[in-house]
């Protein structure tokens, strides 16, 4: 569980930004946080997964994908905000996420 | 039932990155064959083939994102590329169609992420090698949600799934059908296999005489990369929107021979069966056909059946008739040829001009046919087939015609 303090949220979202301008070949300047990740910006689903992993190298989680599959199915995460959102709240709680409704 | 018309279509070999490239080559009678550049052939017994032009790499990143890019084959890529195109010449707006009713169906035998493919991921193998993978990228382009899928019938692939596309527009199930298919084996492992079964041309110091069909001398086919896409769509639908009609696909006929894995049946008899069932089936007279464009692969075997086939079905009328096989320019495209050839045959139809057979420098006295030989003609085409057979016995005879 890695310690949450007021840059984290900040690292967080610079990491996010700088993964869909490299990967979707989009500026920065049109990514806000109600940017949808499929339909705005031609993303997949697999930069979801891709994401994590950099995110659990980063923070050395301790986090299962079947965990955050669960947590993603009641919460959905369509928009950059919202996987943001979701990235702080694994960083902070790791599989316990799961406790989270 | 509609009537099926081509309104966009679109080619990628050898012979050019778009379609009015290949054309001036193909009128031209150029040869596309080359020293193979793609992989070290140099321990291979064929060591030649028509590859795509190198320019090719400087093209589909006008048309593919990185990320897309990264989870395609070279092939994959081709198809997309070549697709794009075809329907921006179809003039097709799809936010305007009702996507339900608009489909992809492409012939593919592999996306080819063999030992020539790089920098794959294990993320990216899956996505790269599924053989649904060019319908499906097609697909989501235009998010289409009508049936897109992939039909494998070898060399006659694209064939097949024009044919398909046809039933489908036909029947009044779609309004429009993006059809093709799109191959590149130029790889060790397939070059080997296919020496392996005595296919290939071996004539490695003269690349551009290499593929001969017809000829007295002919030793193999030649491997070709390439892609051909095209647009069909019902006549209603082409006639709301006020869209150029390129040509009527009239009919087809697809068959399977269950003789041999790998062998025509004996004398032609499984093609002039197909043959005559595509006739039938468009309800086209054997005098109204003007033109055939062979699947002339330049294999012993193929020419002479071929020939065979096409002398039954029409008697002493395939005397009168030309034959040319665009193989013998931008090589044998497997799954694409099918498509590829059919576009040709449209571009003959629409520019009263036949391609030639190139290379046809020593006649076979007992293939007697008009095959064009080495110069483009100059004949008025209304009715044309174009033929596609494959290892497997898969045939297929796809009937196209001026549209009027």
């Amino acid at each position: 569980m890695a310690k949450i303090n007021d840059n984290t949220r900040n690292e967080v979202k610079q990491t996010v930004y700088d993964f869909f301008t490299e990967e979707c070949e989009v500026d920065a300047s049109a990514l806000n946080e109600n940017t949808n990740i499929i339909s705005d910006i031609d993303g997949d689903s697999l930069m979801f997964l891709e994401l994590i992993e950099i995110f659990k190298k980063k923070y050395n989680l301790n986090i299962e994908l079947k965990t955050i599959g669960k947590y993603v199915v009641k919460h959905p995460v369509e928009t950059i905000g919202q996987l943001i959102d979701m990235t702080m709240l694994i960083i902070e709680h790791e599989n316990n996420i799961i406790a989270f409704d | 039932m509609e009537r099926v018309v081509v309104t966009g279509m679109n080619m990628i070999t050898s012979l050019g990155l778009n379609l009015s490239e290949n054309w001036e080559n193909l009128i031209a009678g150029k040869s596309g064959v080359k020293k193979i550049s793609l992989f070290d052939a140099s321990q291979c017994q064929t060591q030649i083939a028509a590859e795509l032009p190198a320019a090719f790499e400087e093209l589909w990143p006008n048309y593919i994102k990185k990320r897309s890019a990264d989870q395609m084959t070279r092939v994959t890529k081709a198809c997309f590329v070549c697709a794009k195109e075809a329907v921006q010449q179809s003039g097709i707006n799809f936010d305007e169609m009702d996507k339900n009713r608009c489909s992809v169906i492409l012939g593919v035998v592999a996306t080819a992420n063999t030992s020539s493919e790089q920098n794959t991921t294990p993320q990216n193998l899956i996505l790269k090698s599924m053989n649904n993978a060019m319908s499906a990228w097609i697909s989501l382009e235009y998010k289409l949600q009508g049936p897109n899928y992939t039909v494998a019938s070898a060399c006659a692939s694209s064939a097949y799934a024009i044919g398909l596309g046809y039933d489908m527009i036909r029947s009044g199930s779609a309004d429009v059908v993006i059809v093709g298919g799109a191959d590149s084996i130029v790889n060790k492992e397939e070059i080997e296999g296919f020496n392996n079964l005595y296919a290939l041309s071996t004539e490695n110091e003269t690349p551009e005489k290499a593929s001969k069909p017809f000829s007295k001398n002919r030793d193999g086919f030649v491997i070709g990369e390439g892609a051909g896409v095209l647009v069909l769509e019902s006549e209603t639908s082409a006639k709301a929107r006020n869209a150029k009609i390129l040509a009527e696909l009239s009919g087809y006929a697809i068959t399977s021979e269950a003789y041999n894995i790998m062998a025509p049946m004996k004398d032609g008899e499984g093609i002039a069966h197909t043959i005559q069932q595509a006739l039938k089936n468009s309800g086209t007279d054997i005098n109204e056909v003007d033109y055939i464009n062979a699947h002339g692969t330049s294999t012993t075997l193929n020419d002479r059946y071929e020939t065979m086939a096409i002398k039954k079905v029409f008697g002493e009328q395939a005397y009168k008739i030309p034959i040319s096989s665009s193989k013998s320019m931008i090589g044998h495209t497997i799954g694409a040829a099918g498509a590829v050839e059919l576009i040709i045959t449209i571009q003959s139809i629409n520019n009263s001009l036949l391609t030639p057979t190139i290379n046809y420098d020593e006649p076979d006295p007992e293939l007697d046919l008009d095959y064009v030989p080495n110069k483009a003609r100059k004949q008025v085409v209304n009715c044309a087939l174009s033929n596609s057979f494959a290892f497997g016995g898969h045939n297929a005879v796809l009937v196209i015609k001026k549209y009027c």
